[in-house]
């Protein structure tokens, strides 16, 4: 039997206490997987229903891909805060699992590189009188890469808890001991349903999207796409809820390990677990209220609620990377040097960041319901 | 040695680190520079009711927004990504002592994202003011981002009493951190004063007037920066630990890059202040960019020096650059490097279980009695862990091929032994007597031959 190639615990310690380093970790993760969920089956989507659907439906796309340059922005920045509290919480499996796939972990920077550039072209053609093949392609292309890379970030997430398995991917992927970075998580049974399930989420959030964008942003439009919009909504948040919970009962029931199964269907975890499974439906609900009348009340109530989806999610997952986690490292028992004083400026800050946000944000609705005047 | 080591032939991983600092630097500059420029530039505008000018802008805010908002947080990410692959332990000693740093960092991007977003798409709908103030909150913000950053990179190259108090803030305010934000903030205000120009030079304005205002305003900023960049580069080296200096000294490759430095600034200067600054109308896209060829010059060779001078260590007194603590370098020497690292220990069981003694532990001498192949193999090993960081195999990067070109078994022996003797800037080697005759057996087995025809009479 392998060893776990774990790595002994800091000498510098946490500079907070694990409850904290583990909420910010799920908050700054639910926050990125909103914009995220949008590039990773959102594009793919619009551009099949453009495709495909008839005017609506590539009004709804050329919306969409404008839209999509800010959302890949703000996901890539709202990336940074789980990826700073992973590396603080999670460094003894975190450093070697990307390690065991470095290229193709590497190859995650240039993918979406050239993912947000594909956007870009085809969105600088909607200024044209018409798209051409070759713009076309670019979303086409920045589909696929984005979704490729959400592959990959399932290779990489599942690999960390796969320490059982780092060493015959070490001893398949190395030369004289150093490890080549071409592995891959594909022996895990996990991965493929992880990363199904996601896609399915990602449906979920895309729907959730489009009704608050009709709601809120398209008072432009005409009142038939409005209309047409409400349906789309509903019936891609019906086909991601479908495909969730056959992706989600795949990964749980015949995935996980029968321990970690039993944590989670335990009380007190089995509220939460069932909270995570049954969510989809309030948005789902709310939707399909919503579907014959204009109600931006309503469309609210769904954005925040899919944003419960999607962090009822987050916190699941948390519970489930430390249940696979326990029997090599206990992560929430690792020494703490507090840093108190960094810590309260990173908190006020946070705090005035968000109130500055608010205002902006503020400004910008204001000025939206102004006249654009020459500059 | 706790974790993988990730090999990549010809190049080594850390020179992915720099591939990729360097080219987000150019970028995340820009980003700091070019902000405080539209902030004030934009002010400038509305106080002139220069609506032409204002119209240039927002044209350039678009193309700012391009290259900045995405590339550079893109590049941003990947320098984090690169660093966790090919440094792990420096990344987790840094993360674990400046994640608080991070995080506020983190912050100030938020607010760069969103402010430069609604700065822009809210153009000519936003009331001047607010717009301004939603410049400004952009610009500041970002320079409070350099500033953050700094202080954690200029740690990692004087980390100055933090070893001995260990709290956060005297790291972040270490001996370097004036110097460096100084010479940033100036890198900054350069290359920003270069993209607008290029930007312009490309950009079709027919109204002379328009076209001369862009260039004079756009040299400012860079005439102002080369001079912080001068001073703060001055102040940077006055700051150095003494084997940084040393090293500077030391390294003719570095010399010569400290030259591009000053002479590249002083060459971007002059061409500013004689050309647009002082002649609006030389304003040519081959100038411009000539000009920009120049600017990069500068700040690359600068972060190369910055990060070259910190050896023998990746984080200045904190983890040497052969991925060890100082600490533990007599340690292993007593204990043995590949019985000190996880995965060279899994992998001396797994690839020569005879090696095991009792407790399962590796004994060194067997390895020596190991057959040939194995031996190599071994040394192979060792040398991908203590010596790939620097320098590859046979050909690339500082190949030690190369570099022991004709030497004898003595001389390879002896550096091996104390490579800190040979060279100041490397780290010791920590392993055991043996471990340092099987690396020796494997360096002289790649070791290439004394070049053909300098035999030289009364030489060696």
């Amino acid at each position: 039997m392998d060893t776990p190639l774990i790595g002994p615990e800091t000498l510098l310690g946490f500079p907070a206490p694990y409850w904290f380093l583990a909420f910010f970790k799920v908050f700054g993760f639910s926050l990125h997987m909103i914009p995220m969920n949008l590039w990773y089956a959102g594009l793919l989507t619009v551009l099949l229903a453009g495709r495909f659907g008839g005017e609506n439906a590539r009004r709804l796309r050329d919306r969409f891909l404008k839209a999509l340059l800010i959302l890949i922005a703000l996901g890539i920045n709202f990336g940074i805060v789980p990826l700073l509290f992973t590396q603080v919480a999670y460094y003894q499996v975190f450093y070697p699992a990307t390690i065991l796939m470095a290229w193709p972990w590497f190859s995650v920077i240039l993918l979406v590189m050239l993912a947000y550039y594909g956007v870009y072209i085809y969105v600088v053609g909607l200024s044209r009188p018409s798209l051409s093949p070759f713009r076309r392609a670019f979303g086409w292309l920045a589909a696929g890469l984005f979704i490729f890379v959400g592959f990959l970030f399932a290779n990489g997430f599942s690999l960390m808890t796969n320490v059982s398995g780092w060493q015959a991917l070490w001893r398949s992927t190395s030369f004289a001991g150093a490890a080549l970075g071409t592995g891959l998580n594909l022996a895990d049974p996990s991965l493929v349903p992880r990363w199904l399930m996601m896609f399915g989420l990602a449906l979920t959030t895309t729907g959730a999207y489009v009704l608050v964008d009709s709601a809120f942003f398209a008072a432009k439009e005409k009142v038939e796409y409005r209309q047409w919009a409400r349906r789309f909504a509903f019936a891609v948040y019906t086909g991601g809820m479908l495909w969730f919970a056959l992706a989600g009962s795949w990964y749980f029931f015949g995935t996980l390990g029968s321990e970690i199964r039993l944590t989670l269907l335990r009380s007190p975890t089995l509220i939460l677990t069932l909270l995570t499974a049954l969510s989809p439906g309030l948005p789902w609900l709310v939707i399909r209220f919503n579907m014959d009348r204009e109600a931006r009340g309503l469309a609210l109530l769904t954005g925040f609620a899919q944003y419960g989806v999607v962090a009822l999610n987050a916190v699941s997952r948390q519970i489930v990377q430390n249940a696979e986690l326990a029997p090599v490292v206990d992560v929430t028992a690792q020494p703490v040097r507090l840093q108190p004083s960094p810590m309260i400026v990173f908190l006020v800050l946070f705090v005035v960041g968000l109130g500055i946000v608010y205002w902006m944000v503020l400004q910008a609705v204001k000025a939206g319901r102004r006249p654009t005047q020459e500059a | 040695m706790h974790y993988p080591w990730w090999y990549v032939p010809f190049l080594t991983s850390p020179m992915l680190i720099a591939l990729i600092a360097v080219i987000h630097v150019y970028v995340s500059m820009y980003a700091v520079g070019g902000g405080l420029f539209l902030a004030v530039e934009t002010a400038y505008a509305y106080r002139s009711t220069n609506s032409r000018y204002l119209a240039y802008l927002k044209e350039h805010t678009w193309f700012f927004i391009l290259v900045t908002v995405v590339f550079g947080a893109i590049t941003g990410v990947g320098i984090w990504w690169t660093i966790g692959l090919a440094s792990p332990l420096a990344t987790e000693a840094l993360i674990h002592i400046f994640v608080f740093g991070w995080a506020m960092e983190y912050v100030f991007f938020v607010l760069e994202i969103v402010s430069a977003f609604i700065f822009f798409y809210f153009w000519g709908r936003l009331p001047p003011r607010t717009h301004q103030t939603i410049g400004w909150i952009y610009g500041i913000s970002a320079w409070l981002s350099l500033v953050l950053i700094t202080g954690i990179t200029a740690f990692m190259l004087n980390p100055g009493t933090w070893i001995e108090r260990q709290d956060f803030w005297v790291g972040f305010f270490n001996p370097q951190f004036l110097p460096q934000t100084i010479a940033r903030t100036g890198g900054a205000l350069l290359l920003a004063s270069l993209y607008v120009y290029l930007h312009a030079a490309f950009y079709r304005a027919d109204d002379p007037e328009l076209r001369g205002l862009i260039s004079t305003r756009s040299t400012r900023p860079g005439l102002l920066g080369a001079v912080l960049v001068t001073v703060g580069g001055v102040w940077w080296y006055l700051a150095l630990p003494a084997s940084a200096q040393a090293a500077l000294a030391a390294a003719s490759a570095l010399n010569i890059l400290m030259v591009i430095i000053f002479a590249a600034t002083i060459v971007v200067f002059a061409m500013l202040y004689f050309g647009p600054y002082r002649n609006p109308e030389w304003i040519t896209p081959g100038f411009a960019l000539l000009l920009f060829t120049f600017g990069l010059a500068a700040i690359g060779a600068g972060e190369f020096v910055r990060e070259a001078v910190r050896k023998p260590f990746i984080v200045y007194g904190v983890v040497l650059s052969s991925q060890i603590l100082p600490e533990e370098v007599e340690r292993f020497r007593s204990v043995g490097y590949l019985e000190s690292g996880l995965w060279t220990r899994a992998l001396v069981a797994e690839r020569f279980p005879g090696a095991l003694g009792g407790g399962g532990t590796i004994d060194e001498a067997a390895l020596l009695a190991l057959p040939e192949s194995d031996r190599l193999e071994a040394g192979r090993v060792l040398f991908f862990n203590a010596c790939n960081d620097c320098h590859s195999v046979a050909d690339g990067y500082s190949s030690v091929a190369e570099l022991m070109r004709g030497w004898t078994p003595e001389m390879i022996r002896s550096v091996v032994e104390h490579p800190e003797r040979a060279q100041f800037f490397m780290p010791p080697f920590a392993g055991m007597p043996e471990e340092v005759d099987l690396l020796t057996e494997y360096l002289v087995s790649i070791a290439r031959p004394y070049p053909p025809g300098l035999q030289i009479p009364g030489g060696g």
